[in-house]
């Protein structure tokens, strides 16, 4: 049986290594570049960090960003190229009925090839996983962002619960339509629509987030909006590594009371980190919710957890309705 | 002997679709036995339950003895071939041979390989490229080859012209005789069974219309021939199967169960397969409850 598999699968096998040994050359490439930049900028005396910061967004934000995307996408591609036909090919070809009729039993023929193609989808995305996640180890740590939606489900041990969940969705798809092309397009629209709701939806309330009052300051807030009624709303919130679910709070006075257009402009107004620290004097607050930031490995076996879940469920549904036959 | 295929009121619904109806069987071990019945009378229906590829609604069905596809064992014991003869098309003729070797216990390599070279299949060839005769002649070899004691094929030779046809049916002989294997092999088309069987199952409508021995069946099966009303009522000891009337005279297609026909009416004549089966197609096409009737069939000329 294992030969049957590798001999059907050694071409998708064969691709997925070229693409592997592309991807992973660039990622070494990139890791070593990042490394040489964060000695130059930030591991030097004197060396502001701020600036560091503008140097490491502008060169680097981009290819991470999109490397980081393909980290997530390449499970959804597993699953559709690999996952969907899996037995949505020998549905439609008919050569279910040549193989179940070989002294093997379903379950076994079922077992192997989803278990050896599984497998290859896990290691494939998480040697993606575990070189973009050395390669921006560097970055990472520099901006304290690696719970943020975007980066979190590229880090790390996250893509290895989607690509397992990927490939048994795409079995399970194609076991449903036994057809390939629509078992593809069904699972890679799953899929992606699991993907937007999982980090909007369902990953924010995982655990209770923390709730607080917190004082406003130049540095975790990155500035202020006053709208025309004249209420002061904070723009983007930064903890240092956590996971800030309030978008931009509203600012309150010392008293707790919302503070007004007034108060804000009781600073007169002079270059803007002067500006800044002059508001900061003034004891304003805003509430937050967040997820702080020693969280983050429970929120990332929580993930794998889920999807590890989820797949366990699709896989006994195929492995309860296979033997029964196609009826 | 334990019976190759045993069947008890099995039934099989698609859907709303009744697909296989009330079909009790029981095929003794060493025969050929030919499923024949038109288009969608529920021969496939008939042969996937044997093979396990699905399971029964209603019924019980038993293949040597056991469940089909109840475990490795049994299924190294039947070899199916289904209907269009699937094969991978991307892996070669010798894939498929190692395929067949990997997957089966029982796989008797020296007979395939001679089958191959036999028929002439080259094996580096991809199996997808090759004509519908090769293909079945492949899938044939793929069956014989695990060593089974009952071989199912589901119209094999429906897709095929008439050389391959005969070049398969050739081949699936030769085993028959070489291996001492069970048969048992569908068709719409009588004529592709009649030489090679010697069991016959008729089935239309999903239900079985008859069953048994060819000789049994030959033997017990007349036809009347007489002047209209000399056979009103028919005479006792025979179920009518087909009636014909013209103007002046009535023909029956009879079935003696009393085996004394032929003494008490010596006119009685013996009916070709052919015919038989087709009386029997006839009945089942007509509408329910009027199977016995003699005026419903009744032919103006």
């Amino acid at each position: 049986m294992i030969w049957l598999t590798w001999r059907q699968f050694r071409g998708q096998a064969l691709v997925a290594v070229a693409v592997l040994a592309a991807l992973a050359t660039y990622l070494v490439v990139l890791g070593l570049r990042i490394r040489t930049a964060y000695e130059v900028n930030v591991d030097c005396a004197g060396c502001s960090v701020e600036a560091a910061k503008d140097v490491f967004e502008s060169a680097y934000f981009t290819p991470l960003l999109l490397t980081g995307f393909l980290v997530v996408l390449v499970p959804g591609i597993v699953g559709a190229f690999w996952g969907a036909p899996l037995l949505a090919r020998e549905f439609e070809t008919g050569t279910h009925r040549l193989v179940w009729n070989q002294s093997v039993s379903r379950t076994r023929w079922l077992a192997v090839k989803l278990g050896l193609v599984t497998l290859a989808g896990v290691i494939l995305t998480g040697a993606l996983s575990l070189l973009l996640t050395w390669a921006a180890s560097p970055y990472d740590k520099l901006f304290d962002g690696r719970f943020d939606p975007l980066l979190f489900p590229t880090r790390n041990i996250a893509p290895l619960g989607y690509a397992v969940f990927a490939v048994v969705a795409g079995v399970t798809v194609g076991l449903l339509v036994r057809r390939t092309v629509p078992a593809m397009a069904i699972l890679l629209a799953g899929f992606v629509l699991l993907q937007i709701l999982m980090p909007t939806l369902v990953r924010p309330h995982l655990q209770p987030a923390v709730t607080e009052r917190v004082a406003w300051t130049a540095a975790n807030a990155k500035g202020l909006l006053i709208n025309g009624a004249g209420e002061v709303w904070t723009e983007e919130v930064a903890v240092p590594g956590a996971w800030v679910l309030t978008s931009g709070p509203q600012m309150l006075d010392a008293a707790g009371n919302p503070a007004s257009q007034e108060q804000i402009e009781s600073c007169p107004r002079a270059e803007p980190s002067a500006h800044m620290a002059c508001i900061e004097t003034k004891g304003f607050q805003m509430t937050l919710s967040y997820q702080p930031a020693d969280r983050y490995w429970t929120f990332q076996w929580l993930e794998v957890g889920i999807y590890l879940l989820l797949a366990g469920l699709l896989a006994g549904f195929v492995f309860w309705r296979i033997p029964r036959g196609l009826n | 002997m334990t019976p190759v295929l045993r069947t008890d009121a099995l039934g099989k619904r698609y859907g709303r679709r009744q697909a296989l109806t009330d079909v009790t069987l029981s095929v003794p071990a060493g025969r050929v036995v030919g499923l024949v019945g038109p288009n969608g009378a529920g021969k496939s229906t008939l042969l996937n339950l044997a093979s396990g590829m699905i399971a029964p609604t209603t019924g019980t069905i038993e293949v040597l003895g056991s469940r089909p596809a109840a475990n490795p064992a049994q299924l190294a014991r039947v070899g199916f071939v289904a209907q269009d003869t699937p094969v991978y098309p991307g892996l070669s003729v010798g894939d498929h041979l190692r395929l067949g070797a990997r997957l089966n216990p029982g796989w008797d390599d020296g007979l395939a390989q001679q089958r191959v070279s036999q028929v002439g299949l080259d094996p580096t060839q991809k199996a997808g490229r090759l004509s519908g005769g090769q293909r079945a002649q492949l899938a044939l070899t793929l069956a014989a080859a695990k060593r089974p004691q009952l071989m199912i094929f589901d119209e094999p030779v429906a897709a095929l012209d008439p050389l391959a046809r005969r070049a398969f049916l050739q081949s699936l002989m030769e085993f028959v005789a070489e291996l001492e294997v069970s048969v048992l092999l569908s068709s719409h088309l009588l004529g592709d069974l009649e030489r090679v069987c010697d069991h016959l199952i008729v089935l239309a409508a999903s239900r079985t219309q008859l069953a048994g021995d060819v000789e049994d069946l030959l033997a017990a099966h007349y036809r009347l021939v007489a002047a209209r009303g000399d056979l009103d009522p028919p005479p006792p000891g025979i179920e009518v199967i087909q009636a014909t009337h013209t103007a002046r005279q009535t023909t029956l297609i009879v079935r003696d169960t009393t085996g004394t026909l032929p003494d008490r009416l010596p006119a009685a004549e013996h009916l070709d397969l052919e015919e038989m089966v087709l009386a029997y197609l006839g009945r089942a096409a007509e509408p329910a409850g009027t199977a016995n009737a003699v005026q419903p069939l009744e032919v103006s000329r």
